[in-house]
């Protein structure tokens, strides 16, 4: 009797707070595209629907990881924007089971769907995702205890530098002197002071079987990168850059060229580590200059100010800081490599030129 | 399904289906099948783009079926074309241009070496109409063809002893051999032309007699009076025409001897015979051209209409070619020239804005020869088609169809058209006159000739495609030449496929998943199926934002974005 009061109760609540529960039985209407959808020669991990804003690279990525590790695989999600845009109650656009629980805690979550996976005897691989915020800073000790405690789980950062859902904070992974609503550029500072954290090292220094950085504008690479962290048994961790049209300032049009320009001119390094060293990297043929990636986004638009001298002291300090990376992992490619920045995206009739 | 709203909630899979985000968009992407510069280049109007696409899928056949669906003779364009194509193509601006000439050779060697049957041939219908082709050249083979191919009986006239016009009185075997010629000619006829010897245009019938057998009348004849050719009145006593040696040759290998020669002129049979001449011994051989060399310099319409590789091939065989210059003056020794006066001059637009010779003075100077040959160009024999010429020097058509004026059933193509001057020209000429004459006769509107719009260069996004150097033909040695072995040595198998790799699809889809595999939105549906416009893929707009990613990815220049409208 009980039961039904309760019941009784909370429909009258509803009622008076116009809070009518949704029917989450419908099924997605029939449309005419419905059959060539469901015969796609994909898996389709994150379906169409979903609310992110037009060029959205997080999105991307996100297709292309759930289809290239899917089916057989659970999410746990910190929350951000993918969070936001693929679950607004009460719809979803994943295809595969999906978790969200808080912002700070998707690998303690992962750690224990995977915990209980194992304890039942199943080798569904679990995969855990973030944005920057979530994994640079508000995640981070849930991440470090998820890859110290060794569980059998792919950890994937999105990667767009900065707290985009909540309106364009910066974030520990915000690059030097890249504007945004906390770190303004303006008479004080030439946007954020300063540096983006080596997130990847630190990764790696947790001695991972596999720790990786991966490019929305090389979907070939980013496939490659998660299924070898899918084969691997153990802690394995993927950042992928993602521009955001609305935190960069850039046309959505131009989501995969401005990425591309990020890995060319050596800002956004492409670069595997296993047990804590580098094993393999991205070759650059032809170095771009750093202003040609900075040059299209708003975020940097105050280092084109001819009129301000320091506008070219920080260009060239990020420049000095892209010649770093390139020094430091070696990414100045020698002749002509299919594996290089230039021989990967390759296409031909059929689609990619795939060399692995 | 009931629910309890608890703090936590859940979903269905795939729900957001239900949530049709397409009503976001401003713009929408849209397929745009463009115009490839070769396409547009091609005088035969050829689509090589569609069928290099064919060779790309390994299907060889269906590529050679979609050249034939145009261009009836491949073997022979393939080894006589200038190639406007290569010259436009986008490739060219990378590294180096396609080897379509090599290629669509290869398609048409390969159907004569399988015995291809043409497609699309229809069975000889006896109530159909029947049509008259005058002359058994290229564009009168052609139009034979693409006349047949529309369900007309047609009858070729010609004058000569054998089919083949210009292609086998003037074109030198080391270019074209002659079993190749014969093999092609043969089986364009076996699809059901009936070819008429001997019969000459003016002696043997006339145009105004075809009326009562013939629905129709396709003048191929060609150019064959040679145009007076004086310098100031002189007239050496032994002049040789140009085209008249090179016939000579073609047909019993004799060619008047001489040790210094001056050839007159800028087209492909000045080359020729400065060839000749320099294999038969002469120790000099001078081509004197109005014309300028290939170079950045020179202007399209200002280069030597040659075969570039015939002009490179000249220039090894160690033939001199002083560009934009003129004789102006013969030095006689009685009735026998024993040099020549020539003076620089270049091609400028006049007052009228038409371009105009001027001769510079001060820059006269004279070379010694034996021998003077012009290959100043033909114009249209009279006989039998005084009336049409109206007292010109070609059979001016008003349109790119062949329709002459006061005759609706009387079709032109070719070089009597006087606005011509290739052999792929002449075979584009029949297959549009087939088109005319069948509209003519089943009142049907024309068809439209307005082109697509073209895709430059900037149009394609270059970084899916990556630099890879142009097929190496084989080529015989200048001193390994002789007076009938084939100079160009073929591109065949698994060559002439990689090679047909390196096209970049301009303006058509590549099939590359550029756009299915980079739409944020899953909005690209890949299916060869439903897509009806040939590429591979649909837009699904109920979920399309337009982001315009597909299009700025697209390698080819395949995707456009519109107003939403």
């Amino acid at each position: 009797m009980t039961e039904i009061k309760d019941a009784q109760r909370l429909e009258e609540l509803r009622r008076k707070h116009g809070r009518l529960a949704p029917d989450l039985s419908a099924a997605a209407e029939p449309s005419p595209n419905d059959d060539v959808r469901s015969r796609q020669p994909r898996f389709c991990g994150l379906e169409s629907g979903h609310r992110a804003c037009q060029g959205c690279g997080e999105a991307l990525g996100a297709r292309l990881v759930s289809e290239t590790a899917g089916p057989d695989v659970m999410l746990s999600n910190a929350t951000g924007c993918l969070e936001v845009f693929t679950t607004p109650y009460p719809q979803s656009a994943w295809r595969v089971p999906f978790v969200h629980s808080l912002f700070e805690n998707a690998a303690a979550v992962a750690s224990g769907m995977e915990a209980a996976l194992k304890a039942k005897g199943k080798r569904t691989k679990v995969i855990a995702q973030g944005g920057d915020g979530g994994t640079y800073d508000i995640g981070f000790q849930a991440l470090s205890g998820m890859l110290e405690r060794y569980h059998n789980v792919l950890y994937v950062c999105y990667d767009n530098e900065a707290y985009m859902n909540t309106g364009i904070q910066r974030s520990g992974s915000t690059p030097h002197a890249a504007s945004t609503t906390t770190s303004p550029a303006g008479q004080e500072r030439m946007g954020k002071r300063h540096l983006k954290k080596d997130l990847l090292s630190i990764i790696a220094a947790h001695h991972v079987p596999y720790a990786a950085s991966a490019s929305v504008a090389f979907p070939v690479d980013v496939r490659r990168k998660v299924r070898r962290a899918m084969d691997v048994e153990g802690p394995t961790f993927l950042a992928i850059h993602s521009p955001c049209p609305l935190g960069w300032g850039h046309d959505g049009a131009l989501t995969i060229q401005i990425a591309r320009l990020a890995v060319e001119c050596g800002l956004y390094p492409m670069v595997e580590f296993e047990r804590g060293e580098v094993v393999s990297v991205m070759p650059i043929r032809d170095p771009k200059p750093v202003t040609e990636y900075l040059k299209v986004q708003n975020r940097y638009r105050h280092l084109f100010n001819d009129k301000d001298p320091r506008a070219r002291e920080e260009r060239e300090h990020l420049q000095a800081l892209a010649d770093f990376n390139i020094a430091r992992y070696n990414l100045k490619g020698v002749g002509e490599d299919v594996m290089d920045t230039d021989g990967l995206d390759t296409v031909r009739r059929g689609g990619p030129v795939q060399v692995m | 399904m009931s629910s309890v709203l608890t703090r936590s909630g859940y979903a269905d899979p795939a729900t957001s289906l239900n949530f049709k985000t397409g009503s976001w968009r401003t713009l929408r992407p849209v397929h745009k099948h463009a115009t490839a510069p070769c396409h547009g280049a091609c005088p035969a109007g050829e689509d090589q783009q569609a069928w290099l696409a064919k060779i790309q899928e390994n299907d060889v056949r269906a590529a050679w079926e979609t050249l034939v669906n145009i261009n009836p003779m491949p073997a022979i364009t393939g080894r006589v074309c200038p190639h406007p194509c290569e010259t436009a193509c986008n490739r060219g601006q990378l590294d180096q241009p396609i080897a379509i000439h090599n290629l669509e050779r290869w398609l048409g060697d390969e159907a004569i070496a399988n015995d291809w049957p043409y497609p699309n041939v229809p069975a000889i219908d006896s109530t159909r109409p029947k049509v008259a082709v005058i002359g058994a050249g290229p564009g009168g083979l052609s139009a034979a063809y693409h006349l047949t191919r529309r369900g007309y009986r047609v009858t070729i006239l010609e004058a000569l002893t054998e089919a083949g016009g210009l292609l086998k009185s003037a074109i030198p075997m080391t270019r074209l051999p002659r079993d190749v010629l014969d093999a092609e000619i043969s089986r364009v006829l076996e699809v059901g032309i009936d070819l008429q010897l001997r019969q000459r245009l003016g002696r043997d019938f006339q145009i105004d007699e075809l009326g009562d057998e013939y629905a129709a009348v396709f003048l191929g004849i060609g150019c064959q009076k040679s145009r007076e050719w004086s310098v100031g009145g002189a007239v050496p006593a032994d002049l040789h025409e140009g085209l008249h040696l090179l016939k000579g040759w073609v047909d019993h290998l004799s060619m008047p001897e001489a040790e210094r020669v001056v050839v007159h002129g800028g087209g492909n049979t000045a080359v020729d015979l400065c060839r000749i001449m320099k294999r038969k011994g002469a120790a000099e051989v001078t081509l004197i051209t109005a014309s300028g060399l290939p170079g950045p310099d020179t202007e399209p319409d200002d280069v030597l209409n040659v075969v570039p590789r015939e002009l490179d091939e000249a220039l090894e065989e160690g033939v001199v070619i002083i560009p934009h210059a003129t004789i102006q003056r013969l030095i006689m020794r009685g009735s026998r020239v024993v040099g020549v006066e020539m003076v620089s001059l270049k091609k400028l637009p006049g007052k009228s804005g038409r371009k105009e010779r001027i001769a510079f003075e001060g820059t006269e100077r004279v070379v010694a020869t034996d021998m003077v040959v012009p290959c100043i160009g033909e114009v249209v024999d009279p006989e039998g088609v005084a009336d049409l010429l109206h007292g010109g020097s070609y059979l001016r058509a008003r349109d790119p169809f062949g329709h002459l004026e006061d005759h609706p059933n009387v079709f032109v193509g070719g070089d009597a058209r006087g606005d011509r001057g290739t052999v792929s020209a002449a075979i584009g000429d029949g297959r549009l006159a087939a088109a005319a004459i069948d509209s003519y006769l089943s009142d049907t509107p024309l068809p439209d000739l307005t082109p697509r719009p073209p895709i430059p260069y900037a149009g394609l996004n270059l970084h899916y495609y990556e630099k890879k150097a142009r097929v190496p033909v084989p080529k015989v040695p200048p001193e390994r030449r002789t007076d009938d072995l084939e100079i160009e040595g073929a591109v065949a198998g698994a060559a002439a496929i990689a090679e047909a790799h390196r096209c970049f699809s301009c303006g058509n889809c590549l099939a590359c998943d550029n756009c299915w595999t980079l739409c944020p939105d899953n909005a690209v549906i890949k299916t060869a199926q439903l897509a009806s416009d040939g590429s591979h893929y649909l837009f699904d707009y109920d979920f399309c934002k337009g982001c315009g990613i597909c299009a700025t990815e697209c390698p080819c220049g395949y995707i456009e974005m519109i107003a939403e409208p």
